[in-house]
């Protein structure tokens, strides 16, 4: 009988960590995230991890470290919250040119201003461009398993990407659910000890990073965009063998729920997809046919099965968490990548956003019950009246 | 519908390639790939016959521009990696350093084998 537990979220990405037996760990305090921290340095304390403990000086130092770390061949753990993320914004492409598989645990947090401890996804949605391999979890358990997950995927010979292993902050970080607990030697059987092809060695010298040729840069750049490119394949793959090993049934990129003959979807992803669970519930019991496409990755975005996925539907309302102002849909970020993803979809479905959840506000039961009745007259008309909707404060919603 | 396959592999030409993840074997002198001289406006021209080999020009200089010929006893400058900022001539304890234009010399700034 696997041994259950009762976890929030921080705790589960730490236990996530420890299972993946991380060698080098690199913390700096700031909510919600620091819980992980706390977990790790008291497992470490404790003689129960057997890992290096660096406290950074900064967010920008904690990455620098993990570079420097997965660089010498250990597998290094960090992360960060709001603007401790951005504020280590420079570290990021370098590890992804560097092809070093570090992790970064994030508990999102709002950026400021002004000060606000909730959650929002715009810290890591703005790091989407970085070449780090990027998602979000659900659940504790989600987290936990995406934690291990993750590094199997970025230490694949064919990725070698660094990962932002994210959760919501507080609604996911600080919520305790029920966790089972993998068998570390089921762990050591999915995820094998981590090997760089170029680990720094005194007896071979090489230059991390060095200064090139105009001309070389966009080989670079090529370079980390084949390997996403090879990144989708590995994906469905680890996670085919996790499902085997540990017995869950993960989707790799789209986690679909009540769409057998919905009409209209939430598109969303994270901690407020299991609100979206419960309102799809409550409105099929009155007879709306509405269903829920969970995103499991955003980086990379599976613009395929996105595009075979909910071109199935009439409607569908991209649930937005980040912001990205100014943008050609005037709202969040999701909206950009789902209707370019349905471009070359015959009869595309109606494609709205809805702007909630902004600075950790609870997407609520009725703002689903909202979105779903402009989502049901979208699926009925086969049109939007608005790319985006300002959940509370726009017509309609 | 129509599925479209995005891409699945690009073709780099082999003079494009580049080693995984830009690690390049470490220089064991000088980094022959990326030449600095020709940023230079201005060099260093010693007077051997001042220079007491203080070696303040080879502590001072952020690029290793200067070394000692133990042989020779006299300084050397490296005119491909010395970009010219005239930290040696503000340093020197005896004077025997001085500015001179790039202009004043036969060939002028070091030219790279293919120019950007």
């Amino acid at each position: 009988m696997a041994k259950e537990m009762f976890l929030a979220g921080c705790s589960a990405a730490a236990y996530g960590a420890a299972l993946a037996r991380v060698e080098v760990i690199t913390s700096f305090p700031i909510r919600p995230y620091t819980g992980i921290m706390m977990e790790l340095s008291k497992l470490v304390a404790n003689g129960e991890l057997d890992a290096e403990f660096v406290h950074g000086e900064g967010e920008h130092a904690q990455v620098a470290i993990a570079y420097g770390a997965a660089a010498a061949g250990a597998r290094a753990y960090t992360g960060s919250s709001g603007v401790g993320v951005t504020y280590a914004m420079e570290c990021y492409s370098p590890a992804s040119g560097g092809r070093l598989p570090c992790q970064m645990a994030i508990a999102d947090r709002a950026l400021d201003p002004p000060g606000d401890f909730g959650s929002e996804h715009t810290d890591v949605m703005s790091c989407r461009d970085q070449g780090w391999i990027m998602g979000w979890a659900e659940t504790p358990q989600e987290v936990l398993d995406n934690t291990i997950i993750y590094y199997r995927i970025g230490e694949d010979p064919r990725v070698l990407l660094p990962q932002f292993c994210c959760q919501d902050g507080y609604f996911v970080s600080h919520i305790p659910g029920k966790v089972v607990m993998p068998e570390q030697s089921q762990v050591d059987e999915f995820l094998p000890p981590y090997k760089h092809p170029h680990a720094l060695d005194p007896t071979k010298p090489i230059s991390h990073g060095p200064q090139i040729y105009p001309d070389q840069g966009p080989a670079i750049n090529l370079q980390r965009a084949q390997a996403f490119l090879d990144t989708p394949a590995v994906i469905e793959e680890v996670i085919e063998d996790f499902n085997k090993i540990f017995g869950r049934d993960y989707k790799p990129f789209l986690d679909e729920y009540r769409t057998d003959d919905a009409d209209f979807v939430f598109f969303i992803q994270g901690g407020h997809a299991r609100t979206a669970r419960f309102a799809v519930n409550h409105l099929r019991e009155k007879g709306v046919k509405a269903g829920m496409v969970k995103l499991r990755f955003v980086r990379p975005f599976p613009t395929e099965a996105v595009a075979e996925t909910l071109s199935k539907f009439k409607a569908v309302g991209c649930v937005e968490n980040s912001t990205s102002y100014g943008g050609a849909m005037k709202g969040g970020n999701l909206i950009h990548e789902v209707r370019s993803a349905l471009y070359d979809v015959d009869n595309p479905p109606a494609v709205t956003s809805f702007m909630s959840g902004l600075g950790g506000e609870v997407v609520s039961l009725e703002e689903f019950y909202s979105m779903a009745k402009v989502l049901a007259e979208a699926a009925k008309t086969g049109k939007v009246e608005q790319y985006v909707y300002w959940v509370g404060f726009d017509k309609g919603v | 519908m129509s599925k479209k396959k995005y891409c699945e592999k690009f073709s780099v030409p082999e003079h494009l390639t580049v080693p995984l993840g830009a690690c390049i074997p470490a220089p064991v002198k000088e980094q022959r790939a990326m030449i600095t001289g020709n940023w230079r406006t201005e060099r260093p021209v010693i007077d051997h016959e001042k220079c007491n080999l203080c070696l303040n020009c080879f502590i001072f200089c952020p690029d290793s521009s200067w070394h000692l010929d133990e042989e020779e006893e006299k300084m050397v400058w490296n005119a491909d990696f010395c970009k010219g900022c005239l930290l040696c001539v503000a340093e020197c304890d005896v004077d025997c350093l001085d500015a001179e234009n790039e202009l004043n010399f036969k060939g002028g700034v070091v030219r790279l084998d293919k120019p950007y």
